[in-house]
């Protein structure tokens, strides 16, 4: 799968990744002449190296370039968010590198092309799924859960929104309405809130979720045999509650603000 | 973000391969601060200058930018390295860490920088004018330009500095913009007026304020008292600009009612003062951060005239730069009674660290650089109460 990123520094590389979770400074956190990190396990060398951020010393800028003369330059960098040491670095070093991209969905080993002029990054031998995830949301302030069968082919056992595949075609909004019909018989018209695609990595696959906010009276769902059984519950129980769907409480939390 | 024809051309490597990564740089700054076009610009200052702090990577990428015939193209001075280009032996210099030090000037002069090797060098070697757009690294001078001269300039980096000289142009963003020239606090002071007041005034408000532009009221400071207090504020907090009410030229320019006021008075300037005292006692004082101006150097001499250094094992420095050091002549012979005068580095930058464990200091930039740069524990006093140690 591939994601638009920003371009920082030019060209293309393709590599295996190396993931760090956090910031990290080159000042200290690897060995220049080898490649191998002081900070967690790992050569950097050729690698795809993702972290979030980068920090400490504007050394760190020379260490990169450090790297590169002794042959131990990562092959591209990715950040959630570049600052100016690695990004001084990596265009000195003529590393590519993008950010705006969301590192959650890279996992450890994964074989991506990073492409510093289109600021593009594209995950092989992954594949995207397009999906709604629509929180109900009644009178009482209560959204609904959904309990997922334990044979469900994705996140078994755990709980979600009022979740399906969007087909081909199909336009995101009509998909998250027919869903809550199929899924709970509850009829729904026009969203209250939505926000940008989020993305949700489960092994080889990439959820590209859009998530939406219904108003609804207060009524009882009718479950077809999709899920299990349901629930109604206040927002911020779902922060406490670890049976559910990764992120949702962040989704619910960002559309109830943009609600009001 | 906008590039002009010639810009794009510059990227393209129409102009050569070193303003073609030059301009990579320029361009991958000002994205991520959000830049829309590129701005021309009068003077760089660069820092990344001791062998010390920017290591064999920084060695080898000047070496590679040397090679790539790269070349500034706008006066531009270069910060302290790590030891007197004449006198390093006196300061404890391995033979192998001066040919590296001599190496990089070397490098920064083949460019085309005035290797003055100053973090003062609006004092003389490299002064904006009001509203000249600069690009300046070094935390200290730049806070200074941006203030008290009026000049505008981002917090640069030092390869981004130089970048930004070798085109003569820098990315438009941040200070370069009048309306992210406004104060964002107003600090109300209470000092004695001493010069050393004015170092601990500019940690307890980088304390406070981290990133802010403060905005003070009831302070006069002249060069020297700015001098320190850029620099403290630039160490304890990130300020790269501040305004003084009827003192700095862009002060009148912004009404600040209503901005949020701090008040900065004994037990803030105790607090400052505390934070920086972390030893006992010292086996080097060193003066001269950021470097001593020709007032302080004969403030200093006619401190020490007629008196005689009695504690042997304590070491005393003088840091300047070479420009002063050469016209203060009777001044330099007074302080040699009691330590070299030196030039092109300071306390900081240089490889102190293999040498002393504790160093006394009577600026708060250092009191805050030499714990985390240098392993040093401090003591932080005002000129006399520190030399009381030797005298």
């Amino acid at each position: 799968m591939i994601f638009q990123g920003r371009a920082i520094s030019p060209g293309k590389a393709e590599g295996r990744v190396l993931k760090l979770d956090g910031t990290f400074s080159f000042l200290g956190g690897v060995n220049a002449s080898t490649g191998d990190l002081n900070v967690g396990e790992g050569n950097i060398a050729g690698k795809v190296f993702v972290f979030h951020s980068g920090k400490g010393s504007t050394v760190g800028s020379f260490v990169m370039y450090d790297l590169m003369v002794h042959g131990k330059a990562p092959a591209a960098v990715i950040n959630n968010l570049a600052e100016t040491i690695v990004t001084t670095g990596a265009v000195i070093s003529s590393i590519p590198m993008v950010d705006k991209i969301d590192t959650d969905v890279i996992l450890d080993g994964d074989e991506i092309i990073v492409d510093g002029d289109e600021g593009t990054i594209e995950i092989k031998n992954t594949k995207a799924i397009r999906v709604v995830s629509s929180a109900l949301l009644n009178d009482s302030g209560k959204v609904l859960l959904l309990q997922r069968p334990e044979s469900a082919r994705s996140f078994p056992g755990r709980k979600s929104l009022v979740a399906g595949k969007i087909e081909i075609d199909e336009v995101t909004e009509d998909a998250a309405v027919r869903e809550i019909y199929e899924e709970t018989q509850i009829k729904v018209l026009r969203p209250d809130a939505y926000l940008p695609p989020i993305y949700v990595r489960e092994d080889d696959v990439i959820w590209e979720v859009y998530p939406f906010l219904f108003k609804i009276k207060d009524q009882e769902p009718i479950l077809n045999k999709e899920n299990v059984s349901c629930e109604w519950i206040g927002p911020d129980e779902i922060k406490r509650d670890s049976s559910i769907v990764p992120q949702t409480f962040d989704v619910v939390d960002r559309m109830l603000k943009k609600m009001k | 973000m906008y590039l002009s024809k010639e810009e794009e051309g510059t990227l393209a490597g129409e102009e050569g391969e070193s303003r073609r990564k030059a301009m990579e740089l320029v361009v991958a700054l000002g994205k991520i601060y959000g830049a829309e076009d590129l701005i021309e610009i009068t003077s760089a200052h660069l820092s990344g200058a001791s062998y010390k702090t920017i290591g064999d990577g920084g060695l080898k990428y000047l070496e590679d930018m040397v090679k790539g015939k790269a070349e500034i193209s706008v006066p531009s001075t270069l910060n302290p390295v790590g030891m007197d280009r004449e006198r390093w032996k006196e300061m404890h210099i391995s033979p192998a860490f001066a040919e590296k030090q001599l190496k990089i000037i070397e490098l920064y002069k083949e460019m085309g920088v005035q290797a003055t090797c100053s973090c003062t060098p609006y004092l003389g070697d490299n002064v904006p004018s009001l509203g000249d757009h600069v690009a300046w690294a070094e935390s200290s001078a730049l806070s200074f330009v941006n203030s008290y001269i009026g000049a505008r300039t981002n917090r640069e980096g030092g390869p981004g500095a130089l970048a930004a000289a070798i085109l003569g142009k820098t990315a438009n963003y941040g200070l370069h913009i009048d309306e992210n020239r406004r104060p964002t606090a107003v600090i109300d002071a209470e000092i004695d007026g001493s010069v050393f007041s004015y170092s601990m005034l500019g940690q307890a408000v980088g304390m406070a304020i981290g990133g802010g532009i403060p905005y003070f009221r009831n302070v006069n400071p002249t060069v020297d008292d700015a001098k320190t207090m850029s620099a403290a504020m630039a160490a304890a907090g990130s300020v790269a600009l501040y305004h003084v009410e009827g003192v700095t030229p862009e002060a009148g320019n912004f009404d600040v009612s209503g901005l949020e006021t701090i008040s900065i008075g004994k037990k803030e300037l105790k607090d400052a003062y505390d934070k920086l005292n972390t030893a006992e006692d010292v086996q080097l004082i060193a003066l001269g951060c950021p470097h001593l101006s020709k007032k302080e150097m004969r403030d200093i001499a006619s401190f020490l005239k007629g008196k005689k250094k009695k504690n042997k094992d304590v070491e005393i420095w003088f840091c300047t730069s070479s420009k002063i050091r050469e016209e203060c002549a009777e001044e330099v012979r007074i302080m040699e009674e009691f330590g070299p005068v030196l030039a092109d580095t300071c306390m900081v930058v240089a490889p102190i660290e293999g040498t002393f464990k504790r160093t006394g200091t009577n600026s708060a930039k250092a009191g805050n650089y030499l714990p985390t740069l240098c392993s040093q524990n401090v003591i932080c006093r005002d000129l006399t109460k520190l030399m009381e140690v030797v005298l």
